[in-house]
Parts: C-alpha cells; structure tokens; sequence
C-alpha cells in the first residue's frame, strides 16, 4: 500500500490550519491530542503488545507514513486507567477494565489454540480471522472467558473504544472531510454538500485495501444490527 | 446567589436541576418561596468548560455506573441522561414537538399502555407559554396533532434536512423544515442565533439552543433560588410517616450534609428519581418511599430510535445545521391496517464521525480496512432516525441493585424488554424510514437498531394503587413529597419529550404556587386546577407574535 501523509479524498485539507478561528478551551483539547499523547499507565507489557497488534488490525493505518499514524491504544489505555465509563455495564458483562482485559486473553488463547503461537507472532490474514471470529459472534476457543462475557458486546466494546480513539483526532477529520470544530466562526454553506471557502472539495481516487485483507468487505456482526454502544443521543 | 445553610427550614427543596428542575425553580422563585436546587454534577461555565468536540463532551453526561438488562437492554449514559446544570436539556437535540392530544387517552382509544390523569388540554396553555419562553423555532404551520404555528422562524435547511424533505415529498408523506425545535433562528436578549456548526448535542456553546441552564436558571438566581452543584441526594428525610423533612446528601468531597426542607420535589429524571425513592425506604415505607403501590420503578420507557443511514451518490456533509431540524408525524396515530397500536414520526439525525463509526460497526458490520472505508465516504451519507413509541409494561423497571457508587449509594439496576406490539411497530418504522431514504435517493440503505430518551417509573394517575403521583405530580404517600420530571409520565408519544417534561413542570409550579403554605402544614389535597400563571413566564417571553392557524 502507498504510504501518505494524509490518505483519503480531501488532498491538502487542514482542520488544525483553522485553530485561530476556534475558542480557546477547544483548541486546547484537540491540539493536545496531537502534542501529548497519554503514556501507557493501565496495559502490561505484554498486554500491550497485544493490544496493539489488536487496534492495528481494528483501524489499520498502513497507509499513513509511521509519523503520520494516530495513538489509539493510548487512548484506549488512558480511558481504563482512570476508570471513565459511559455510565453503565450490562449485566452479563463484567466491568470495562477487566472486559479488555480477558478478551486480550481469549483472543491469544484462540490464536495458540488454533495456530500453535501467540496473536502477535501470526501473519496479518491470520490475526484478522481470528478478529473476524469474534466479529461473527463465533467461539473458537476461551470458552471459558466467553461465558462470562458477551462476545458481540465484547467486540462492540473493542470497535468501539478503537473508533472512538482514531475519529477523535484532526489528522482522521482531514482524512474524511468533516470540518471539526466551527465555534464561533460557524459554518455558511449548509446545502448540496458544499464546502466552506476554507474547506476542501471531495477528489476521489481508487481507494484499494491490500488484496489478502478480508475486513474490506461488509457482514453483519454475531449481534446482527443491534447496538449495544453508548453513542451520544442521536434524536 | 443566595445561600441558605444547610439547617435553614426553606420551603422547597429540588433534588435535580435539570429539564424540569430548571423550570420549576424559577417558577417557585419568582413567586416568592425560599428554594434550593441539589444538583449532583456540575454549575457549568459555557466558555471554560464546554469544547466543539465529540470525545471533549463525555463529562455532560450520566457517567457513574448503573447496571442495565433485561431482554432488549438499554444504553444509557451518553445516551439519554444527563449531569450537570440543566441536565439532559444540555445535550438534547432540541427538537420540541408537543405531544398530541390522543397521547392522553390511550387506554381509552387503543386499550393499551394508560390513560394520562390529564387532558391536551390542561397541557395546552403551558407548551404554548414553553414554546415563547425556551423558544422553539419552527413553520408557521405544523399540521399534526393539534394543528399551530411556532413562535420563531424555520432554519435554513441542512444536507439531511433535504433528504427527508425530498423523499417524503416523493412518497407524498407531509413533512415540516427548519423545526420545531428550541434552538434560536434569530437572537433574542442576550442570546445570540444559531451558528450551524452541528455541535447541539455536545452541549450549544453558542447558546442559541435552550437548556434550562440558560432559559430559566439565570432568572431563578435572581429571584433568590440557590442552586446547589456537585450535591448528591441519597436519601429523602422523614419527620414522621405522612411527611417528608429535608434531603440527605453528599458534597463533591464525600461529605454528608442534611438541607431542611417544608417540601421536598424529586426532578432526577427516569433512573435516579426511582432510584432515591427506593433508597429512601424506611420504617413506613418499607419498599421505598411513595410506594405503596409496588409501582416506582416500573412502566420506564424508551422511545424506539433506530437509526437509519443512506448513502448517495452525491456530497451531504451532515456535520452541519443542527441534527434536528426537519421532521414528519404523519405516522403518529394508530393505524389499524398496520397490526399494531400507536405510531412513530421520522426524524433528521446527524452524527459527527465518533458516532457515525459506532454506527457503521453495527449497521454494516464494519471494521479494519472496510471501516477505514466507509468513513472516508462519511460527507455522502445522510442519516434519518425513527422515533418510536413503546408501550409502557410493568416489567420495565428500575431498581436498585446490590453495587455501590462513588458515594456508596447503592446504583440502579434498568431492566428492559420489548413486547409484541413493539417490535411490530419498530419493524414496520424501520422499513418505512428506509422507503424514505430510498425514494430520496439513496443508492445504498443500512440501519442500526436502538433507543432513544427515557421516561416513565414514576408514574401519575388517579389511582394510588396504581400510580406514584396524582395529576399535579404530588406523591399519593407523603402530602409533602413532589416528583417533578420525565418520569411521572404514564405514555409517551412519538414526540421527543423534551417540551412536555417542561411543560408539566410550569403547570406543578402553578399548583403549587395556588396551594401556598397547604403544601407545608396540611395533608388536604386540594384538586382544584390552578390559575395559569402566565406573568411567571420567563421575563419578556409572554404574549409575543405566533403565526396564526385557523381552524
């Protein structure tokens, strides 16, 4: 895969170039995401080995040049370090921290188990089929860890911290065109999908995803269209 | 701001300032009563505390634990509750239907769900005082329900706007844009317009949408409420076994304090009101305060939310123009050929990108490369949600579990199912929103199944044994014990109920304001209605132009 500074159809578009027109206590919170990344205080070494072998699969960046790619477990690890949940557990899962916790272990017990060696020794096609198992609600192994734990929630959970982490930072607005934040300044042209004098206009190109992948294509997941997350109220 | 010391005997004393709260202690303040808000999160400073930032906005919400379950289990949190200075009103998208005149006779009409206590009616005259005093933007005229016009102008449209417009139009479904809801299309006293960034529900910095924060908290101040932030309620206080005296509570360093109160009003919304009432049970009151009717906690509903989401060929860019701002109720009534009781109406939604990829990991199925994918096309899709209305069974329910917060207050435990006549209506809501999508033009149409707001569990009606509260929202148990908020509500609509909420909460404060000191010394329950009181409304906000509709 060619490696970009910026992969996506908004060449040269910038939300941080804007920052000057954004009230101070924003600017603060998104150029910190960018100048101080959180250290890893809640992950093991070798937990996060694996977790990182996880979210490069989960959102993978291979086509970012490496100082261009987004911290994402960091931010997954930041969350669970200090403890900050979206208000609620569900009753057949156990708390946020240790549900990351075990479903690290099943999924390097599934990888041992089926390929003989850890999660992160595996080759990419592997390690996506084994994150494909969990996304069709399918146990391969770690039974155990499984009945005391949801597997659809429990990839919910995993997308859902790994998204939550990646579409959080100004280098993936730029990426997919969203124009951040526009206080005070507004936005002007609300119709036909215009942009702003300052944004950039859509350019598309034939977008491949490497041949051996199988997470570019579109199956519903073992909890069917039911959404489990917590997302900000929608109406 | 007033204080009053914890010992002080005030007259009121409100456990919540939030959608309801808000409006109630403004009331109470202005016509004269001592009252003190406890309100569990913080006072907000907008400009300090409040960023243009999806992940930024997580500390508006309800984020201290609660267990949910049951068959079909809620989401809660970011998804429906609120902490903080007005409440969920902070976060809500602001669209602000009434609710129609059929909504208070269900049982009557479709022997299902309760029959309110109260008419449209008797709640007419209060969302049209809400309607002028938050104020609520919308067409001259709104043909649902029962038909009127909104005090400030449509907004412009937005990308997701149009999708809605055009496919209801293609289908020849009625349909209305640029509202109702409580966001400023032009400015008014010291709050400025709409700016069109997108950001409603991580809390309007601009402070063009209503939140009781800005709408009637700054006018209680001045009327001398006290507003008490970072003041966790765990337990209603009683002098003896018909009445209530003062609120236990904790400050934010842990420390327990008791506020003296002639009166006490839970407005803590539909987990943490049944929540305090149950944590409240003592000698008297064995299974909770004001339930001798077995009935706190239960009927808690949700609206059904599916989101649906289309992609088209062309750009969208739904970031912009609030999420809420076109809307169509012509599927609201019961509709005997359908199969089912009750309705739904459709509305615009717009995710920003966090919850546009939550969406699309359930809605497609996406991850790795794929969600990669589907993100970059984020500007061509659009995104329409059903709002659906679920019935209210006794098996929906909060209670408190065995777990304990920060506080140690034991935490509530939601449980939830759907029955019969809901998953027919959701079925059928959710094929009709995707013909919209499609007829606007969509090349490609998914959708995600969930729930939107919450209401019910402390439930009004004239029968103490089947209800919590009488029509005035006064406990059948304790003469002195108020419950004022979402979750006095028997059914809801397929309105966002934003508008009711606070609509009820200026129609208690007229009875209370009527009753005077019979609230604080007698254990009569005067049923008389009260006088509106329509000079209470929020300052320069009364009798202003409402197009007109004829009828």
């Amino acid at each position: 895969m060619k490696q970009r500074k910026q992969p996506g159809y908004y060449p040269g578009f910038s939300t941080l170039s804007q920052k000057a027109y954004w009230d101070a206590a924003t600017r603060r919170e998104v150029e910190a995401r960018v100048n101080a990344v959180p250290e890893i205080r809640f992950f093991t070494d070798e937990e996060l080995a694996l977790m990182s072998a996880v979210c490069d699969r989960i959102v993978p960046q291979d086509d970012r040049l490496p100082e261009w790619r987004i911290p994402v477990v960091n931010y997954i690890d930041e969350r669970l370090f200090e403890n900050r949940i979206s208000g609620y557990r569900y009753e057949d899962m156990p708390a946020d921290r240790d549900s990351h916790r075990l479903g690290l272990r099943a999924i390097d017990e599934t990888a041992r188990q089926k390929h003989g060696r850890a999660y992160t020794e595996l080759d990419r096609q592997q390690q996506e089929e084994i994150l494909k198992s969990i996304h069709d609600g399918e146990e391969l192994a770690a039974h155990e860890i499984w009945s005391r734990m949801s597997i659809d929630r429990y990839w919910q959970l995993l997308v859902g911290d790994c998204v939550s982490a990646y579409y959080a930072h100004p280098w993936a607005w730029d990426e997919i065109g969203y124009g951040g934040p526009a206080y005070p300044r507004a936005y002007m042209r609300l119709e036909g999908g215009l942009p702003e004098p300052w944004e950039v206009d859509e350019q598309r190109y034939e977008w491949v995803a490497p041949p051996d992948s199988i997470s570019d294509v579109y199956e519903q997941t073992g909890a069917s269209e039911t959404s489990h997350h917590g997302q900000a109220g929608t109406h | 701001m007033r204080r009053y010391r914890d010992e002080e005997d005030v007259d009121y004393c409100l456990v919540g300032v939030g959608s309801a709260g808000g409006v109630l202690l403004q009331r109470l303040a202005k016509a004269g009563f001592k009252v003190v808000g406890l309100e569990a999160g913080p006072f907000w400073d907008t400009e300090r505390d409040w960023v243009s930032d999806e992940k930024g906005s997580h500390k508006l919400y309800w984020n201290d634990l609660r267990i949910t379950g049951g068959k079909d289990p809620l989401s809660l949190g970011e998804n429906n509750s609120g902490k903080g200075v007005g409440g969920g009103s902070v976060h809500w998208a602001a669209f602000a239907p009434r609710f129609h005149p059929s909504d208070f006779r269900v049982y009557t009409q479709d022997g299902v769900g309760a029959d309110w206590p109260i008419s449209y009616e008797d709640l007419k005259p209060y969302y049209e005082l809400l309607e002028r005093e938050i104020p609520v933007a919308g067409p001259a005229y709104f043909p649902w329900g029962d038909p009127h016009g909104y005090p400030y102008g449509p907004h412009p449209m937005g990308g997701v706007g149009n999708v809605l417009v055009d496919g209801c139009t293609k289908l020849g479904i009625r349909v209305c844009a640029g509202g109702p809801v409580a966001i400023l299309s032009g400015s008014r006293g010291n709050r400025p317009h709409c700016i069109y960034r997108g950001f409603c529900i991580q809390g309007c910095k601009v402070g063009a949408k209503a939140s009781t924060l800005i709408t009637h908290v700054p006018e209680a101040l001045e009327y001398g409420a006290e507003v008490r932030e970072l003041s966790m309620a765990f337990r209603i206080s009683m002098k003896d076994k018909r009445r209530a005296n003062g609120v236990h509570y904790y400050d934010e360093n842990g420390r327990e304090h008791f506020q003296r109160a002639k009166a006490v009003v839970v407005c803590g919304y539909a987990i943490e009101t049944p929540r305090l009432l149950l944590n409240s049970a003592c000698a008297g009151h064995d299974s909770g305060l004001a339930n001798s009717s077995g009935t706190v906690g239960r009927y808690l509903m949700a609206q059904a939310g599916n989101v649906v989401l289309g992609r088209f060929a062309e750009l969208i860019r739904m970031y912009k123009a609030p999420p809420a701002h076109a809307l169509t109720e012509e599927f609201y009534e019961t509709d005997p050929r359908r199969g089912f009781a009750r309705g739904f109406a459709i509305q615009t939604v717009g995710p920003l990108p966090i919850a546009f990829a939550k969406q699309m990991m359930v809605a497609k199925g996406a991850w790795g490369w794929g969600m990669r994918r589907v993100l970059m096309d984020y500007n061509h899709w659009a995104t329409l949600g059903v709002l659906g209305e679920i019935l209210p069974w006794p098996e929906n329910r909060v209670e408190v579990a065995e777990e304990k917060d920060q506080f140690g207050i034991p935490v509530a435990k939601v449980s939830f199912s759907l029955r019969e006549n809901d998953k027919k209506l959701i079925e059928f809501g959710k094929k009709t929103v995707m013909e919209v999508m499609r007829a606007a033009g969509a090349e490609e149409v998914v959708q995600e199944s969930r729930y939107a707001h919450l209401v019910g569990a402390a439930r009004m009606g004239s029968d103490p044994g089947t209800s919590v509260v009488d029509k005035y929202g006064r406990t059948h148990d304790v003469s002195n014990l108020f419950v004022c908020d979402g979750s006095i509500l028997p059914t809801q609509g397929s309105a966002n109920p934003g508008l009711t909420i606070q609509s009820l909460a200026a129609r208690t404060a007229d009875y209370l304001i009527a009753q005077g000191d019979k609230v604080f010394d007698s254990e009569e329950r005067d049923m008389t209605p009260p006088p509106i009181r329509r000079r209470l409304a929020v300052r320069d906000t009364f009798a202003k132009g409402v197009p007109r509709v004829f009828k």
